[in-house]
């Protein structure tokens, strides 16, 4: 029965052939599914979820989304041309600093549309992953923590720790404005203001403030957004130029 | 007992190392799987790694499934 699956009507010399080549399956393998790979869908999805994971390998009870997976993943995506588009979905706490930008940094520079969704939380770094694709939505009830790098120290000595970790900061301060409307005034003040969080400084911005302020382009779900790719690769079709 | 640090967790309270082996991606049908050995001398799906939304609506790819130690294809 599960034969059938696998051998196409054809003429009878090519059902023979066919068997025979089950047969020879069965005694090589032992099986007779030969792995096949299911058609490639022209919408690609790419979900960064739980910790973004960076040089320290997190413990496997910690859920991480891990760059040495999702960047060859980005560039299949790149090569393959059967995949037309890509949709990201984040529901991450954030994580490494140079991980997450790297992740954003691939997204931005891919040649297809890409369109980000945040559902349940786009915290930290997970902001310029957000901000990085075509276009980007955000879900009414989603969350985004604004906040600075926060680091335990990797370089000896403490000015040259503060100057190490004010020019990472700065570099996640001009990805996010190049790739966003918000101005980098509004951020760094999102990003230093006080009494949002407990104990901490930062903000945290809901999906239709975020919208508000021009990080993220819509407040929308999973269809606006399928709708929005779709709508994007039309437009690329017809040989329209890509706008961040 | 609550801690007030800045310290992450992980370096605080280390994990035992076996975990970390326990735990492995895989390449089955060309999809790349995180799974773990099972007692059987299979593998468990913990997580399909795939970009393509077609391969998560077959249940032989979905968490939980087992497949052979010898079918992985790279």
């Amino acid at each position: 029965m599960e034969k059938k699956q696998y051998i196409p009507f054809g003429s009878e010399d090519q059902q023979e052939e066919k068997q025979e080549q089950v047969v020879t399956n069965i005694q090589q393998l032992g099986q007779t599914n030969i792995p096949q790979m299911t058609q490639d869908t022209a919408i690609h999805c790419l979900t960064i979820i739980g910790q973004i994971e960076g040089h320290i390998q997190l413990p496997p009870q910690n859920k991480a989304t891990k760059y040495e997976h999702v960047i060859p993943q980005i560039v299949a995506i790149e090569q393959n041309s059967n995949i037309e588009g890509l949709l990201v979905i984040l529901n991450t706490v954030g994580g490494d600093v140079e991980a997450g930008l790297a992740i954003a940094e691939m997204l931005a520079s891919l040649s297809k549309p890409t369109v980000s969704i945040v559902l349940g939380g786009g915290h930290s770094i997970g902001v310029p992953i957000a901000v990085s694709c075509d276009y980007s939505f955000i879900t009414e009830t989603a969350t985004m923590t604004i906040h600075p790098v926060r680091l335990t120290g990797l370089v000896i000595g403490v000015p040259q720790t503060f100057e190490y970790l004010d020019k990472m900061q700065e570099r996640v301060v001009r990805f996010v404005t190049k790739h966003s409307k918000i101005t980098e005034e509004k951020f760094k003040e999102l990003m230093f203001s006080k009494g949002n969080l407990t104990r901490d400084i930062g903000t945290n911005v809901v999906g239709p403030d975020a919208v508000q302020y021009g990080l993220i382009d819509e407040v929308g779900g999973v269809a606006q957004a399928l709708q929005k790719l779709r709508q994007l690769i039309e437009w690329k079709k017809e040989g329209g130029t890509m706008l961040q | 007992m609550i801690l007030y640090t800045i310290m992450p967790e992980h370096l605080i309270f280390p994990v035992d190392e076996q975990a970390y082996t326990k735990q492995q991606v895989i390449y089955y049908d060309g999809i790349p799987f995180l799974v773990q050995e099972t007692e059987t001398k299979e593998w468990e799906i913990v997580r399909n790694l795939s970009t393509n939304p077609a391969h998560f609506l077959e249940q032989k790819y979905a968490p939980g499934a087992r497949f052979p130690l010898s079918t992985i294809t790279s």
